[in-house]
């Protein structure tokens, strides 16, 4: 009686394992990637516009690659199917997918109407003949990538429950115009756009995680002051122009309070300021440089760099008490911390030889990994606001560019073109939708 | 029989676990073939700036920020140099900065703005604070040699406007400087 029980209870325990609610993470490469079929969307009623099919096809290829979950199928060995609508289960034949091992499909249909454009999207589950998401974004003509670029993001949710975040916005700075100024791209380096015209020397931006404004520090004044500038309406305020340093402001999670460098006191220390620029706390009392703040998740620690032990290290102080304590102990000199979303770890970067690259740490300073290698110097990681992809800035082309790559260092690829000058100091913003 | 019956439906249930539990990648969430959600994309029309189609080099305009680069500031005023990743004086430093400080105290009205400058290596945000601890070195020695400090100001400009833009111990070492620009 008693083995019956044992028995009937372990099957009732297999049972409710959460076989469908194994996440895929991505991490080594090497782990098992998911056989991906992207068809060309087709016209629902109407013509064809086959460059619009075509460029939904390149943005969705393009994220889903990144996210390393995936491997893709060819798309010149797909079969008829591919040329037929399906937007609903019953209308896929999915033993054509089958014989390619495909495990995933994603189908749909377009139409333009004027420039309005409505784009009606599918992710089937291969194995198991079923609808896994169905949306239908609509927008103008124009809005096209972003909209593929929000289906992905769900595309990800689903298989995965954390959501992408290609529909969200880089902001980084550009010499093209004979001076640094700031710019806005799209995550794949599209539509770049330059939204400041200081004729001084713009840095270091850091988006709003709640508002859509960026902050920044400019010499327009003849000062590093800090700026903020709202995205769409364009309109900017200096919030701080105290004596000396005003540089590298940071935004709490909550959007409510950001963590800057001043020098007004006569030493670079940390500082916790008001949106509006009003000084709330001084955080650091150092004779050292204390520079770089990054804020962790929950807000209750930052990161920083400083010299206050010889060389720059990075060190985590805490909000509350103000107890500081070292994180970096290898190397000569660590700088540009970035907390990820998660809270999980801290990316910085490690200069050797005169060169820099990005490493990764456990906030405990366990588990240090090196991300980048090989020729070129790459500084100021940032995170992606879902925590799967750090973009920085590179000189491993021979100038600086923007690059984007994976948590842990594989898919790196250039996202900033050579016609853009150097560029550097990359932000990302949350997902805009 | 009924243990018999019993082990059957043990069996069953094992087989339907096993099935469950999926190799690969099993998703979160599937839905039923009902007519999907509609997503109204909100347009973002970003103020952007139209580029003049300025065909300049990206070496910045020193003169733009208000001084020139002779080897001495337009009035006799010359330029120090640091050691990387220092601040403190070379011995050298303090002979330049002597005759600075005999050439301001000849000229009582002439205001001056000390910049603090580093080479490129290092990161961005330390340099501007190792900048402005070069300039301040300078403003402090120069006042204990008689310069009032209100006649002194003094900015960082990090590595933002190096002397000599390429990669080398001689730029770099050209580049880690303290400048003295007349504002009167």
């Amino acid at each position: 009686m008693r083995l019956i029980i044992v028995i009937v209870s372990f099957c009732l325990f297999l049972l409710t394992t959460p076989g469908f609610a194994a996440k895929v993470e991505i991490s080594a490469p090497g782990q098992q990637t998911i056989p991906l079929a992207i068809t060309q969307l087709l016209p629902i009623e109407g013509g064809a516009q086959p460059e619009i099919a075509r460029e939904i096809h390149d943005v969705l290829t393009w994220d889903l690659d990144l996210s390393g979950l995936f491997s893709m199928i060819d798309p010149d060995s797909f079969l008829s199917d591919a040329q037929r609508l399906g937007l609903t289960s019953s209308a896929v034949d999915f033993s054509q997918w089958r014989l390619l091992g495909a495990e995933c499909l994603i189908k749909g249909g377009y139409r333009l109407a004027g420039d309005q454009l409505t784009m009606d999207v599918r992710l089937f589950d291969i194995n198991g003949r079923r609808l896994l998401y169905g949306r239908t974004y609509r927008g103008k003509r124009k809005d096209l990538r972003l909209m593929a670029h929000a289906f992905a993001d769900q595309i990800l949710k689903s298989l995965t429950g954390t959501a992408g975040p290609f529909n969200s916005s880089l902001a980084f700075i550009s010499n093209k115009s004979g001076r640094k100024e700031l710019y806005l791209m799209e995550v794949d380096g599209f539509r770049p756009v330059r939204i400041t015209d200081h004729r001084s020397i713009v840095l270091n931006p850091d988006f709003s995680p709640v508002g859509k404004d960026l902050l920044f520090t400019s010499y327009k004044a003849g000062n590093p002051d800090l700026y903020r500038k709202e995205i769409y309406s364009g309109q900017e305020a200096r919030i701080s122009s105290q004596k000396g340093l005003n540089i590298a402001a940071r935004y709490r999670r909550d959007g409510r309070e950001l963590a800057l460098t001043l020098s007004r006191d006569g030493n670079a220390e940390i500082y916790l300021m008001g949106t509006d620029g009003t000084i709330h706390q001084r955080l650091t009392d150092n004779w050292g440089i204390d520079v770089d703040p990054s804020w962790s998740p929950t807000g209750e620690e930052i990161a920083f760099v400083s010299d206050r032990q010889g060389n720059p290290n990075v060190f985590i102080v805490k909000v509350l008490s103000g107890e500081v304590r070292r994180l970096t102990f290898e190397g000569k000199y660590n700088a540009t911390p970035a907390w990820n979303p998660k809270g999980d770890r801290i990316a910085f970067s490690r200069m050797e030889d005169g060169r820099f690259d990005i490493y990764t740490i456990r906030p405990d300073g366990s588990d240090e990994r090196r991300l980048t290698f090989g020729a070129g110097s790459k500084e100021h990681p940032r995170w992606s606001p879902d925590g799967r992809f750090i973009i920085y800035s590179s000189d491993e082309d021979g100038k600086k560019a923007i690059y984007v790559m994976r948590a842990d260092g594989t898919g790196s690829r250039r996202l900033t073109p050579p016609s853009l000058g150097e560029c550097s100091h990359p932000a990302w913003s949350a997902s805009w939708l | 029989m009924k243990r018999l019956m019993i082990l059957a439906l043990a069996g069953l249930f094992l087989m339907t676990a096993a099935g469950c539990a999926k190799k690969t990648a099993a998703p979160i969430s599937s839905m039923t073939d009902t007519t999907p959600v509609v997503t109204d994309m909100p347009s973002r029309d970003i103020s952007g700036i139209d580029e003049p189609s300025i065909s300049g080099s990206a070496v910045m305009d020193d003169s733009a920020m208000g001084g020139s680069s002779d080897l001495y500031g337009a009035q006799g005023l010359a330029r120090i140099q640091f050691d990387f990743d220092q601040y403190t004086l070379t011995a050298e430093a303090r002979d330049t900065l002597a005759a600075n400080a005999a050439y301001l105290k000849a000229n009582p009205s002439k205001q001056i703005m000390i910049e603090g400058h580093c080479d490129e290596r290092g990161s961005d945000e330390y340099n501007l604070a190792l900048g402005e601890k070069r300039a301040a070195a300078a403003r402090d020695y120069l006042v204990s040699l008689g310069v009032p400090a209100n006649r002194m100001t003094i900015i960082s400009y990090g590595e933002e406007i190096p002397l000599d833009p390429t990669s080398s111990e001689e730029a770099w070492a050209q580049n880690r400087r303290a400048e003295f620009k007349e504002r009167n």
